[in-house]
């Protein structure tokens, strides 16, 4: 059994931590996290709409022709780069930046000269992709 | 205060044992194997850190190369030595404080995950359970509080995520093309097929938005919740093998539901019964070899 003051206790904060949920849900965003609202997959795509992705090529030593290069390999997930890429756009030594983070969180791997962000953008025509057209949203160069 | 009684309903204190065993063991797994990304943001530049409103609240410093290597090696050792239910109150606590920040390092560069929260909850909750040995069939009220708060707090990321579909996509979310947008972006060879029948897809849209308002039926118990409980674990599955995302804390909270008290006793019987087949046998093999 417990005691009358355990039992409060718990009481309190199992209605603390569903208020703090419930507020977070209705008001705020993901950055209230773990309170933020459960938005994944929330938002919805027109099925004339677009849908974007981004994606990191460059040109590492040794090749010259430009590679995809995976985010994982700068220590980011594709969705924080895209997170993150409207910093990028206007302060594009940021990703000098990521290609230094790079050669510390991966020095086996070749060294990076060039980095741009592309944007892919599909386009929707009754939920089903019909052409896409890419842009490049910030680029650099060592 | 039917309510009250409802939070605090005794279950086996066996079933607490068995899941913080779980719990704990899948920390370093989390840490070290399937979200290994967190770890690489020690070096990602300070200026892309995006500090949540709980880094701001308590003025936390963005992670760094040593900050995040340190935490990383306290956590694991510290869910490790929990995991065999030694200082339940002491290690739990510290595994909770290390994995929020370990959360914190995660979720604090432009993208936040919702695998979690009742996983966070779990965490939260096992030291209050106290001592609680694997073969205790003892039911209390303690552990029927840490059970049903992971269980709240799962049926709340399923019924919380068709609000927040309703809040940002609108009520007519599920006619949009989410699902397809998931696929562009992630599909694999087995959902790849799927963006050339759009109608297919709006269907399991409203599937989905249907499911996440009945998981409040998880809390009804018995064949409802068992039957649910595996329906779940197959959409998590699915959800991996078609976009490859995978709720995995969530699903380690998910076991919150089923009687894990009685798998260790099962186990050990199986073992046993093999034991005693093996011993047999050698006898056989001896007695046959000794005449």
């Amino acid at each position: 059994m417990l005691t009358t003051g355990g039992r409060r206790a718990r009481v309190v904060a199992t209605l603390a931590v569903a208020a703090l949920t419930l507020l977070g849900t209705r008001y705020s965003e993901d950055e209230a996290f773990p309170f933020g609202p459960m938005s994944m997959f929330a938002f919805r795509t027109e099925p004339d709409g677009r849908v974007d992705v981004a994606s990191l090529r460059g040109i590492v030593a040794g090749s010259p022709q430009e590679v995809e290069i995976s985010p994982a390999t700068f220590g980011l997930r594709r969705a924080e780069v895209e997170g993150s890429m409207g910093r990028m756009a206007k302060d594009p030594t940021l990703l000098g930046e990521l290609v230094r983070a790079r050669e510390a969180i991966r020095p086996d791997l070749p060294r990076v000269d060039y980095l741009r962000i592309v944007q892919t953008n599909y386009l929707l025509e009754n939920g089903q992709q019909k052409g896409f057209r890419q842009a490049t949203v910030a680029e650099w160069r060592r | 205060m039917a309510p009250v009684s409802w939070l605090f309903a005794a279950q086996p204190r066996a079933r607490v044992a068995a899941l913080r065993t779980v719990a704990y063991l899948f920390v370093p797994v989390d840490v070290l194997l399937t979200t290994a990304w967190v770890a690489d943001h020690a070096d990602v530049p300070g200026t892309l850190y995006q500090p949540l409103y709980v880094g701001r609240l308590l003025d936390l410093p963005a992670p760094g190369p040593v900050s995040v290597r340190v935490a990383m090696v306290l956590l694991v050792v510290a869910a490790a030595v929990a995991a065999t239910g030694r200082s339940p109150r002491l290690l739990g606590g510290a595994v909770a404080v290390l994995y929020a920040w370990w959360m914190v390092v995660a979720m604090s560069y432009g993208k936040v995950d919702h695998d979690r929260f009742a996983f966070l909850v779990l965490l939260a909750v096992l030291p209050t359970a106290g001592p609680a040995r694997p073969g205790d069939r003892t039911a209390d009220e303690a552990s029927g509080w840490v059970l049903r708060c992971v269980q709240l707090a799962v049926v709340a990321t399923y019924l919380l995520a068709a609000v927040a579909k309703f809040r940002f996509g609108g009520l007519e979310w599920a006619t949009g093309a989410t699902l397809s947008r998931a696929i562009l972006r992630r599909g694999s060879f087995l959902a790849d097929p799927l963006l050339d029948v759009p109608w297919l897809l709006v269907a399991m849209q409203w599937g989905i938005i249907a499911f996440e308002l009945l998981s409040p039926l998880l809390l009804v118990g018995g064949r409802v919740t068992r039957w649910f409980v595996l329906f779940l674990f197959a959409f998590h599955l699915a959800s991996f093998a078609g976009i490859g995302i995978i709720f995995l804390p969530h699903l380690v909270a998910l076991l919150a539901f089923l009687p894990l008290e009685r798998v260790a006793p099962a186990v050990a019987r199986a073992v046993r019964d093999r034991a005693g087949w093996a011993n047999w046998s050698i006898r056989g093999i001896r007695l046959r070899s000794g005449s």
